[in-house]
Formats: structure tokens, C-alpha cells, sequence
């Protein structure tokens, strides 16, 4: 049998850590995707031009890389004096990094959906409304979930990065474990399988939604 | 505007400023209740995690001591070495409790207090050498880990007997296994390595025999720079921890021996 000095208690610590990164994840993909949905419409309706501030400031949070955002997001909140934990602190900066990617694939969902239908619904006597609701929503969706399905595995692996703010998620657990029991690859082992455990739900739900949403293909 | 409505407005303005004036960390700590501790938590013993994950160690415990003499709750936060003092400056943490050497560097930066512990250097020897204090050491194989402070300074002490040997070893457990065998006669190394590796039981028939006269590595805490009410504060608890035997009662705890004198002979502070 295996010889290790990892114990259940050690397991249920992982446990704490995968919960930790789910919750980061979960909060900062909502409103990630959220403020995504609401930039994404903004973005289109109002063009290219118009919308250039806001895709400067979104094209920021997607070219920094990440770990530089999340440092830089506590230093700010520190000069700024506001006094969030890192929790806060990690799932500000995450949400605005998932809203920026989700933007771009909102845009891209809404381009999709063919102009003739939209006149159609609009001629029939359909607000904008009742347009985007009927008619581009339900398309749109199905163009854009595979996207949005990927985005969110990544935020869920990029999440591990808000352990620079001092915030023991799942990767940060198994560092302290492998401190503590020098013992790398066997717990890095159980981490990576961790991550699969939780991600691979995901990207089943993603399969099932798209075979569901598309049955005549 | 009348005389009243100036008074008045007077007043209130004095209020609305007396309001924003920045109450200092002392009160906020003891405001918000609880007390957040930069602490190294791969550093045994100063502060390392049980079997349960949960933070132990000296650091650790002086941290909750802090607490306790403030009337609020402590909380570890872990910090690795570079860290310490960016989680301060970023306002993770209120004070670290991190065997912080007190640098004038490190000054520039952060308020440092005085000192609450010391790393000595200690003589362990093995017990068949008859090596019974750093004198003794003259003409004996002695050796230490390659590159520290005290294998360099143990290094030329040799050269400046003229006699005996000196031998590096790459790591520390190298040193004490090689002692353990009777290889070397005695290695200088800091108080709380010592204790630890005899204390630890992987190796037979070492003691440690007493204080090598190298300099004492001080370590202090640290908050922002500009809080001297925290940091007066701060002194007063090392002090008291040592008047009330605390601080030999942590050291007897989690090293083992004689408690370092925290005082520098000849000077203030």
C-alpha cells in the first residue's frame, strides 16, 4: 500500500481549499458574466467608436496578465484605503478579468444572430426588448455557451492565483500540505485530481446543455 | 450670517474634522477586534502547522499572547519570508511576528520595536569528544554548513587556533549526522537548529554544551513605520513578557535550554 503521512484531516483541509476556490469561482464568474452580458449589449448597440472607452478599459483587464492585476488590485485598495479583505479584494479583480473575456464572447453571440431574423421580429411589431429577449437571447445563448463554458474552466484554474493575496484555495492548501509533509508529487497529485473532480461536472453540463439546445443537428 | 449661525457653523465644522482625523492602529486594532499577525509558517520552531494544519510555534504564540494583552482576537495570517513586510504594507496584516532581524534596511521601511528574541549561536558536540564549551574546541575536527554565517566566522576561528580542522557540509542534517558518527568533534550552529536536532531523537549522543561567542542574530516586531503609539506599545509588551517570565516560558516550550538575553551590553535601546 501507498506509505504516506497524509491523513484525512490533511484530505478535509484539501476539502476546505477546493471550497474556497469554488467559491471565489462561482462569485466572480456571476458577476463576471453579469457585467459581461451588460458590456457585451453595450458594445454592440453602441459600435465600435462609441464603445472604444470601454473596450479600452476591458482590453486592459484582458491583456495584464492576471497575477500582476491581483497585486496591483490590493496595493489600490490599500492606498485607496478601503479595508477589503482578500476575499473581496480577489473576487473584484476576477470578476472585472471574467467580465472583460465574457464581453467579447457576448458581442460575438449577439453578431451571430442573423440581421434578417431581428428585422423580422422587429417588423412584426416587436420592441428592441422584446427583440433581444425573444429573438437574441435564446440564439445567442447557444452560440456562446461552449465559450462561456471555457472561460469559466478558466477562471476556475486562474482562481488559484488569488493565493499571492494570502487566501488558501486549493493550490495554496496543497503547498502547505507538501511544506508540512515534503511530500510533492503525491499531494500535487490529489490537488490536480481535485481540480478534475470539480471541473469535469462543468464541462459535462456544457456537452448536455448544447445537445439539449440544438436537437435537430 | 449672524454671530450664532457662525458659532454654530464653526462648531460643526470642527466636529465634522475632529470626525476625520485618522484614529491611530492602536485603536483601530482594538476597534475592529481582532489582531492580524504576519507570521513565517515554514520556519520551525518559530512557527510551523501541526497535524491538524492549525499554526504552532513560538511566533505563534506570541501573537496570541499580543492579542490576549490587547483584548481581542489574534489572527495567524501566513506569510513566507519576502512577504512579511509587503502583506504589511498592503494592509493584510497589523503586525508581524516573523523572527524578523531588526536591519537599519528593513527601518526604512517599517517601525521596528525592540528586540523579542534572539538566534544565538550554540555549540553542539558529541559527547565522547569531551568538548564542554567553545574553548574547548581548539584542536578538535569541527565542522558546519557550507556558506552560513557561522560556518565562515567557525571557519577562521579555526584558522586563528592554528590547530584542528574545519570541514563544511552541505546541509544542516549533514552536519549533524556526521557528528553523530563522530566524524567531526562539535559544530557551532543557531540555538534553535541545536535543540531542535538533539531535541529530535534521529541522533544519539549529542549535547549541546554552550554559546559561541559570533554575533547574536536579533529579531523584532514590526508595524508602519509611523505608528508610534503601536510600536511604544509593542515595547512595553516585549518587556513584559520577559518581566513576567513569559518569554523564558516560551523559550523553555518551543527550544529547549537557556532563553537568549534580549539586551545589548554597553548602550541604550
Amino acid at each position: 500500500m501507498l506509505d504516506t503521512a497524509l491523513t484525512w484531516n490533511d484530505l478535509l483541509f484539501l476539502g476546505q481549499g477546493a471550497a474556497m476556490t469554488l467559491a471565489v469561482t462561482a462569485v466572480s464568474v456571476a458577476a463576471g458574466t453579469i457585467m459581461g452580458i451588460i458590456f457585451g449589449v453595450i458594445r454592440f448597440q453602441a459600435g465600435p467608436i462609441w464603445s472604444m472607452p470601454l473596450m479600452f478599459f476591458l482590453d486592459i483587464f484582458r491583456s495584464v496578465p492576471l497575477l500582476i492585476q491581483l497585486v496591483l488590485g490590493n496595493a489600490l485598495q490599500s492606498i485607496a484605503k478601503l479595508g477589503w479583505p482578500p476575499f473581496t479584494t480577489s473576487c473584484v479583480v476576477l470578476s472585472l478579468y471574467t467580465a472583460a473575456y465574457c464581453t467579447e464572447i457576448v458581442r460575438g453571440g449577439i453578431a451571430s444572430v442573423p440581421v434578417t431574423t431581428r428585422r423580422a421580429g422587429r417588423s412584426l411589431g416587436m420592441t428592441w426588448g422584446q427583440d433581444m429577449r425573444y429573438i437574441v437571447a435564446p440564439l445567442a445563448t447557444r452560440v456562446s455557451l461552449p465559450a462561456w463554458i471555457g472561460l469559466t474552466l478558466g477562471v476556475m484554474k486562474d482562481s488559484a492565483l488569488v493565493l499571492w493575496l494570502g487566501l488558501i484555495e486549493l493550490l495554496r492548501a496543497s503547498q502547505i500540505l507538501v511544506t508540512r509533509l515534503q511530500e510533492p508529487l503525491f499531494i500535487l497529485l490529489i490537488c490536480g485530481a481535485i481540480y478534475f473532480i470539480i471541473s469535469f461536472p462543468i464541462a459535462r453540463l456544457g456537452g448536455y446543455l448544447e445537445r439539449r439546445w440544438s436537437p435537430h443537428d | 450670517m449672524n454671530k450664532v449661525s457662525v458659532l454654530v457653523f464653526g462648531l460643526m465644522a470642527a466636529t465634522a474634522l475632529g470626525g476625520a482625523a485618522h484614529a491611530d492602529k492602536l485603536d483601530d486594532i482594538i476597534g475592529s477586534g481582532t489582531l492580524r499577525c504576519a507570521v513565517v509558517l515554514d520556519f520551525p520552531p518559530m512557527g510551523s502547522r501541526d497535524a491538524d494544519n492549525q499554526p504552532v510555534g513560538f511566533d505563534v504564540d506570541y501573537c496570541n499572547d499580543l492579542a490576549k494583552a490587547l483584548g481581542v482576537t489574534a489572527e495567524i495570517v501566513e506569510t513566507p519570508f519576502p512577504e512579511r513586510i509587503p502583506a504589511l504594507m498592503s494592509g493584510r496584516v497589523d503586525v508581524g511576528v516573523a523572527s524578523t532581524s531588526d536591519t537599519l534596511e528593513r527601518a526604512k521601511t517599517v517601525g521596528m520595536t525592540i528586540p523579542y528574541f534572539a538566534f544565538e549561536m550554540a555549540v553542539t558536540a558529541n559527547d565522547k569528544s569531551g568538548v564542554k564549551s567553545f574553548e574547548d574546541m581548539k584542536g578538535k575536527v569541527v565542522g558546519a554548513t557550507a556558506g552560513t554565517y557561522e560556518a565562515i566566522a567557525l571557519e577562521e576561528q579555526v584558522k586563528a587556533w592554528g590547530e584542528g580542522e574545519f570541514r563544511p557540509y552541505q546541509t544542516q542534517a549533514d552536519v549533524f549526522l556526521a557528528l553523530s558518527q563522530g566524524q567531526i568533534d562539535a559544530t557551532v550552529s543557531t540555538s534553535t537548529v541545536a535543540q531542535a536536532n538533539v531535541k529530535s531523537g534521529n541522533f544519539t549522543g549529542l549535547s549541546v554544551v554552550g554559546k559561541a561567542p559570533f554575533d547574536t542574530d536579533y529579531v523584532a516586531l514590526f508595524t508602519n513605520r509611523e505608528e508610534y503609539g503601536l510600536i511604544n506599545y509593542l515595547n512595553l509588551f516585549i518587556n513584559q513578557q520577559v518581566r513576567t517570565g513569559r518569554y523564558a516560558e516560551l523559550y523553555e516550550k518551543w527550544v529547549g535550554g537557556e532563553a537568549p538575553d534580549l539586551t545589548v551590553g554597553g548602550v541604550y535601546r
